[in-house]
């Protein structure tokens, strides 16, 4: 049934600078599966990414989301409804009180005098209090955001993006900068709420360790191509040796 | 969540809410009724601004402004020169690095820097006025007008950036046995060197307009030729001598932009012929000349200064000044105090009116005269109509700011009657270009990451602004306009010269009455607002820097 896929790709290729970057890559994903995309260096997860949220100018229908061409979103209010991202902790603005970075969330449904009075006057307050006790953070709501430290600043932008309730989540490398516990432990959280919420969830990874564990599925790139695509249970440790260590003969 | 804490967050909206009410105070206490123009202001204006476009280039104008241009980078240089000596030696004292944190170390920081405070306090045209009763009118009296409060300026900056640099490599220079001196040279100076330099080069430009306006005391240059043509109303040999001061700025800008490219290249690598050399030889050329030229000029001896004439009229100066053997000095008379203070707040009205339009000036066109703007990458809209938008405000701060306030000042009391309006109107457009480049480059340099994700997260133009840029920019736009406050205070003296009211008028008019001591009770006034307004700014950029890394400017 057509409902239940979230993301497909038919052959899409990027070239950057003539250069190729992705080269025909072809997949679906289905709703409320965990994908995990793992890779060496340059491999083009980032530009993978970039492509779902149409960073890089697509001119076919390559790329469905929910069933509709990304090409045929309308503007990015549509499209933060279907999609919502979570980088490394420089998407937020550290000046913010965090629940202000959190209810940035609300601003595809907010009219500008509600988005500017809530600047002064935090509106519709109770979901952005539910969002951050499901995260842990509810003691720091009104710190400035650059205050905390950098696992609690990806805990707000967790928090962000179930205000935002998007139906798919894209992390790219969410957790590259932090120490391998509290990494593990934002993983897990991500990979809790998005399997509670029903959520698909999409991730670019450097870690294979929390791919494996966290993951349902796991696609593999090397040189803007698939290697392999398969769930993680059947990712053998001979396949990633194979993965990454290919790099270097070439 | 306590209260406290929560105030603490809202600080910056207080200080902002104080500081737009200040604005509306000062727009309320001055009368903006129509008499407010010259009578033929209309025409005045027409006349000034066609011949902006038409300014008059023939060769006699030309040769008559390169001359004049040169004299004004001599002035300039020589300026700086004293200045430099000043700051080295007053600056590192002053900023603790040679003495450590003792009794003594912390008693030479303090006199030092407290002498630089009150070096600087003073406006460069006030010292020349004050060398020019004293010694006369010779070309050391104009260079040390101008080396003085330059040296004050450069050599705080000097002592804040030693003293904020990097301890731990100079803690590895000190255990390894490195004497403080030693830490000095082979520890802060090259540390700090790049940043200095390129505020020096930043002064330096300061100082050729400052070197401009020592025309008002009689010292030939490209102001005083400005003066003579506004004198005669030739408007458009105004303007000619005008695009010869943006022309300096211009160049010098460049050069500082070179040189700082080069800097950051690694010595091996640099080319032959690199900025950094062309730039030494530049300043060895520029100082060999500038003092050969100043020696050169007539009766310049710097020793002819000390005759036995000269020295008996400056202590007859400073006497008088200090109310020695003058009946009923102006500062023990009530009646002079209630002039001079209704004088201060009329000058701090100027002041705060300035800064106003300054701020909201700029708040208009500094969006579009961000590169991040003009190129889209900010916003991710169209960038074909915000392009011609970005060159067209960038040449304007540039034209704005080369322009020295007092030229303004006596531009705009053609149009409109002297007074407060005109004088705060002449501070505003010379620091819109200086406030408008400094603010812009924020948005270039700010992290565009958030923005984007803001925008990814559905938010409009106009959530991205408020969500976004504005926070994110914000405290380090306050920063700076406290620090153009400060130096828009100072200057308010130089405005009222040409007319625009408060303490500079009055301290002109008692200077050629020989009114000594309401001149000195004049300057006990501005000082005092000068010291009070650079407490407050110094008191609020702590506030706004609380939780965000600011650079100081």
């Amino acid at each position: 049934m057509t409902q239940s896929t979230a993301i497909e790709l038919n052959s899409l290729t990027v070239n950057l600078e003539r250069k190729i970057i992705l080269s025909s890559l072809s997949f679906t994903v289905k709703k409320g599966e965990l994908v995990a995309i793992i890779g060496p260096s340059g491999a083009g997860k980032t530009t993978l990414l970039n492509s779902l949220i149409g960073l890089n100018k697509t001119t076919k229908d390559e790329i469905t989301i929910s069933n509709l061409p990304l090409n045929k979103y309308k503007n990015n209010k549509h499209l933060a409804k279907k999609i919502g991202i979570i980088r490394q902790q420089f998407d937020l603005v550290g000046q913010l009180t965090v629940i202000n970075n959190v209810l940035a969330g609300r601003l595809s449904d907010w009219g500008l005098f509600k988005s500017l009075m809530s600047l002064v006057v935090p509106q519709d307050k109770e979901i952005a209090l539910t969002a951050l006790k499901r995260v842990g953070l509810e003691d720091k709501i009104y710190q400035q955001t650059s205050s905390l430290s950098g696992g609690e600043q990806q805990r707000v932008a967790l928090a962000r993006l179930l205000v935002q309730k998007p139906e798919i989540i894209l992390a790219d490398e969410p957790v590259s900068s932090l120490d391998p516990a509290r990494a593990d432990d934002i993983i897990s959280t991500l990979t809790r709420l998005a399997s509670e919420e029903n959520l698909t969830l999409f991730a670019s990874l450097h870690s294979v360790e929390l791919a494996r564990k966290y993951f349902t599925r796991i696609i593999a790139l090397r040189d803007g191509r698939v290697t392999f695509d398969l769930p993680s249970s059947e990712v053998t440790d001979e396949l990633l040796n194979n993965l990454y260590e290919l790099k270097e003969i070439i | 969540m306590t209260l406290i804490s929560r105030i603490s967050l809202h600080r910056k909206l207080i200080l902002t809410i104080s500081l737009i009410c200040a604005f509306f105070w000062s727009v309320f206490s001055v009368s903006w009724d129509k008499d407010l123009f010259n009578s033929n202001g209309a025409n005045t204006t027409f006349l000034i601004l066609g011949s902006l476009f038409k300014p008059n280039l023939s060769p006699e104008i030309l040769i008559l402004g390169v001359k004049a241009t040169f004299i004004t980078l001599m002035y300039a240089s020589a300026g700086m020169l004293i200045a430099i000596v000043i700051a080295v030696i007053f600056g590192t004292l002053g900023s603790g690095v040679l003495f450590g944190n003792s009794v003594f170390g912390n008693a030479i920081a303090t006199i030092s820097r407290s002498f630089l405070g009150f070096i600087r306090a003073i406006h460069e045209l006030v010292w020349a006025f004050l060398f020019v009763s004293s010694i006369g009118l010779s070309p050391y009296a104009a260079v040390f007008a101008l080396g003085i409060p330059y040296g004050g300026i450069l050599g705080r900056i000097l002592a804040d950036i030693l003293a904020d640099a990097p301890k731990n490599s100079i803690l590895a220079l000190r255990t390894s046995g490195a004497s403080r001196l030693q830490t000095l040279f082979y520890g802060y100076l090259p540390m700090v060197s790049a940043n200095i330099i390129s505020y020096t080069m930043y002064r330096f430009e300061c100082a050729l307009r400052s070197s401009a306006i020592m025309s008002f005391i009689g010292i030939a240059g490209i102001g005083y030729q400005i003066q003579l043509s506004l004198s005669d109303l030739k408007f458009d040999e105004v303007w000619t001598f005008i695009f010869f001061l943006v022309a300096m700025a211009v160049l010098l800008d460049f050069w500082s932009i070179k040189l700082r490219e080069s800097m950051n290249i690694p010595k091996h690598e640099r080319k032959k012929m690199n900025w950094v050399q062309i730039s030494q030889v530049l300043a060895v050329f520029l100082a060999l000349t500038t003092w050969i030229y100043i020696i050169s000029l007539d009766d310049a001896s710097f020793f002819g200064i000390f005759t036995e004439n000269n020295l008996l009229f400056a202590k007859k100066f400073f006497s008088s000044m200090f109310g020695i053997g003058v009946e009923n000095p102006a500062f023990l008379d009530i009646e002079q105090w209630k002039n001079a203070i209704s004088l201060t707040i009329e000058t701090i009205i100027m002041g705060v009116l300035a800064i106003g339009f300054t701020a909201v000036a700029s708040l208009l066109t500094v969006l579009l005269a961000s590169k991040n703007v003009a190129t889209g990458q900010l916003t991710m809209g169209n960038s074909l109509l915000t392009k011609p938008f970005f060159y067209l405000i960038r040449g304007f701060y540039i034209f704005t700011r080369s322009v020295p306030e007092l030229v303004w000042a006596m531009l705009i009391v053609f149009i409109i009657k002297p007074g407060i309006i005109p004088g705060a109107i002449a501070l505003a457009l010379h620091n819109i270009g200086i406030l408008g480049k400094l603010w812009a480059e924020v948005i270039d340099e700010m992290d565009t990451r958030p923005i984007r994700n803001l925008q990814l997260n559905g938010a409009n133009y106009v959530q991205m602004l408020f969500y976004g840029v504005i926070p994110s920019v914000f405290p380090q736009f306050l920063s700076f306009l406290f620090y153009r406050a400060e130096v828009i205070i100072r200057t308010t003296i130089v405005v009222g010269l040409a007319g625009a009211g408060g303490l500079g008028q009055e301290f002109k008019m008692s200077m050629s009455f020989f009114d000594y001591t309401n001149v000195t009770l004049l300057l006990i006034c501005y000082i005092v607002i000068v010291f009070v307004t650079d407490f407050l700014s110094g008191l609020s950029r702590k506030i706004v820097k609380e939780n965000s890394a600011i650079a100081e400017p």
